[in-house]
């Protein structure tokens, strides 16, 4: 005990450096993250902002109870995993396809300009995606709905029919984020070493069996990596895009956890439940970053810790 | 037969163009070694061989094929990189199985072969490792495995020790060799190393700004240098070179190096009308005596010594003459201080080598065969 202070107090006074600019960080996360946790414990009480914080009176798992009897809240918790397990399924191999085929591009002005292309929408504020998605499926001005018309199909009201909010919400979100996420993945493919395919298209492999036998390997840590992140964040479903594009006709398929806080919360004023949301909102998503790293870790050996 | 022919192969990158007109023919089971400087177009002339870089210019034959515009994998060659390039993903066993793989062989076959090279290599017991779990030369062992067994029409080498320690480097030349000899396979290998062509091949290429410098088997370049930069390039330590005028007296020809000093040439390599022509001649370290030497060939040449480094059995005196260093290479019989007393060296006119001063072509130089 004695020996270890003494190789502690020896240890900081030799990296003191390396500790100050770890500073910044710790920082960050007090302020950030951890205080306002003390603010979690309304999700415990029968919160009233005219008594404060530390002076409502305890309600134990009221809340909870609560919100486990609420088909809205159950229903919200569905769509949760539904829209994000479908934008998994859907929305994560495309980086990687985009990555893989930017990677076949042998001209080099146009590799970058299809690049650029790609990566804008990722800096259009959602906001104007939401208008440009709105616009785009207008019943009676948007461009599919123009070129259904040309095919002969009566105008669809997208935006208000609960089965298609699903496929314009996971598109529209590829749409913005699958360039920019490639970034990554080109980044791996840029760590493979060239001699590695040298010495393929001297064995004779063809372009299909590179990308199968020595790109994809190559970056498979990567991707499951990002696997691994993309899972922890399975309940994240980006809500700004979802406000911006649901409606209460859409709500049956629209409706997720974040949304649903958003409501009972800031519009309703019912903090204490929007907080026991939250919470259980937060201890789903840790347990899946849990589970998704061990998985990872036994079949792969690429883990994030 | 021959069975690689380059005939006047050119390279360019851009406007620039770095291999110039290059003229080989390689025999069948031949072991060619092209050494030469740093950026003297040894990987690129491999490279165009492997395919692995368009021709620009002239004609490459593999076989009875001119295989210009025939893919890589279509020219039966195998090679083997300076890094390994071997697949971190793959086990030692998948590794050498790749090329098999890829051309859908059967899978028993694949696994007979491959088990039939991990012997030739002493690789059995390594076979399921991957290779971030390997030695420097088992790695490089796992490369030439998985050449081998594509039995390849012509193996090529790109430096393929160069990532390895001295000691380790010097077992792994004598491995190559000994497989040459048991698999008999044509290969163009690769090296900076005059050490390893000298030991390595059947017939050296010595290569510079892109062009052949001469081409020979290791004795004859050695004894016979086409020039200046092959007779500075092969040999440790080089050639050393000292330059003065011709005398022509009595039909006996010599080198007035100055200083009263002279050194007799060969009669084949310069002649009388020469007589004043100023010229460079290169002595072998190895072929300078400082015990007298008795006959009408001899030289007695005076220098000022600066050091001297024991080697062991030999020893390395470094001294001047007038204001030219040389070096020269001599026995110590187990002793080195009478070497400290040494005022003059000794060499014999056929172990001296002319050259023109200007153009550094040997005078006395006649194509072997
Ligand atoms: N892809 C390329 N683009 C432009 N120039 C190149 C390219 N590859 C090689 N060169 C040039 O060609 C020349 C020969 O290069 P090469 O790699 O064949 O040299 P080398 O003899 O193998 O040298 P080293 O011993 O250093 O490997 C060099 O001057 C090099 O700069
Ligand atoms: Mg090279």
């Amino acid at each position: 005990m004695k020996d270890k202070l003494i190789w502690l107090n020896k240890h900081f006074r030799r990296e003191w450096q390396i500790y100050v600019m770890l500073l910044p960080v710790i920082i960050w996360f007090i302020v950030f993250l951890y205080k306002p946790m003390y603010g979690l414990q309304i999700a415990f009480k029968d919160y009233s902002i005219f008594r404060g914080i530390a002076g409502s009176p305890w309600a134990g798992f009221e809340h909870f109870y609560t919100l486990l009897d609420s088909d809205q809240f159950l229903r919200a918790v569905k769509n949760t995993f539904v829209i994000s397990g479908l934008s998994l399924i859907f929305g994560f191999p495309v980086p990687i396809i985009l990555a893989l085929m930017f990677n076949e591009i042998l001209h080099q002005g146009f590799k970058k300009t299809a690049q650029t292309i790609v990566y804008l929408p990722h800096f259009i504020s959602t906001v104007i995606i939401a208008g440009i998605v709105i616009t785009a499926f207008s019943p009676s001005s948007g461009v599919v709905n123009l070129l259904l018309s040309k095919l002969g199909i009566e105008p669809i009201y997208f935006l208000t029919k609960p089965e298609w909010f699903r496929p314009i919400f996971i598109g529209s979100g590829i749409w913005q984020e699958a360039g920019f996420s490639s970034i990554v993945f080109l980044a791996a493919i840029a760590g493979v070493s060239p001699t590695l395919y040298e010495s393929a298209v001297v064995d004779g492999a063809s372009r299909w069996q590179m990308i199968w036998k020595i790109t994809l390997p190559a970056i498979m840590p990567t991707i499951i990596i990002m696997l691994i992140i993309r899972i922890g964040n399975l309940l994240e479903v980006g809500f700004e895009l979802v406000i911006l594009l649901y409606q209460p006709a859409t709500y049956e398929t629209s409706d997720i956890i974040n949304t649903f806080i958003y409501r009972q919360g800031l519009q309703g004023g019912q903090y204490d439940l929007a907080a026991a949301a939250g919470l259980f909102n937060a201890v789903v998503a840790f347990v899946l970053v849990i589970t998704a790293n061990m998985i990872a870790k036994r079949y792969s050996k690429t883990s994030l810790w | 037969m021959s069975n690689v022919l380059l005939q006047g192969i050119s390279k360019s990158f851009g406007e620039l163009e770095v291999v110039h007109s290059i003229d080989l023919e390689i025999a069948s089971q031949e072991f060619i070694v092209l050494v030469g400087p740093s950026g003297c177009g040894k990987s690129t002339t491999l490279r165009m061989v492997a395919g692995l870089e368009e021709i620009s210019d002239g004609m490459l034959q593999i076989g009875d094929r001119v295989v210009n515009d025939i893919a890589p994998k279509d020219r039966d060659v195998a090679m083997v990189f300076q890094n390994y390039a071997l697949y971190p993903h793959l086990s030692v066993a998948d590794n050498i199985a790749f090329g098999l793989n890829i051309r859908r062989v059967k899978k028993p076959e694949i696994k007979r072969q491959v088990a039939d090279v991990a012997q030739t290599l002493e690789l059995t017991d390594l076979l399921n490792r991957k290779p971030s779990e390997l030695s420097g030369g088992q790695r490089q062992r796992v490369a030439m495995g998985r050449a081998i067994v594509r039995h390849p029409k012509v193996f090529l080498f790109d430096e393929p020790l160069s990532n390895l320690d001295a000691k380790l480097r010097i077992q792994m030349r004598a491995e190559i060799k000994l497989l040459h000899k048991r698999l008999g396979v044509t290969s163009v290998y690769v090296t900076h190393d005059q050490v390893e062509a000298m030991t390595l091949a059947d017939r050296i290429v010595v290569m510079h700004d892109g062009r052949i410098e001469q081409i020979g088997t290791p004795m004859e370049l050695f004894r016979n240098p086409a020039n200046l930069f092959v007779a500075s390039f092969i040999g440790s330590p080089p050639m050393n070179k000292l330059s003065g005028s011709v005398t022509v007296k009595n039909a006996v020809p010599s080198l007035d190096i100055g200083h009263g000093a002279s050194i007799k040439l060969r009669s084949d390599s310069v002649s009388s009308d020469d007589h004043g022509r100023s010229i460079v001649v290169g002595i072998r370290p190895e072929h300078m005596n400082i015990e007298p030497g008795n006959g009408p060939g001899w030289s007695e040449i005076p220098f000022d010594l600066t050091l001297v480094e024991p080697l062991g059995s030999e020893a390395l005196i470094h001294a001047m003459v007038g204001d030219t260093p040389i070096i020269m290479k001599v026995e110590t019989r187990n002793e080195v201080s009478h070497l400290n007393d040494a005022t003059r060296f000794y060499v014999q006119a056929e172990d001296v080598r002319a050259f023109d001063a200007e153009t550094g072509k040997a005078l006395d130089f006649t194509v072997a065969g």
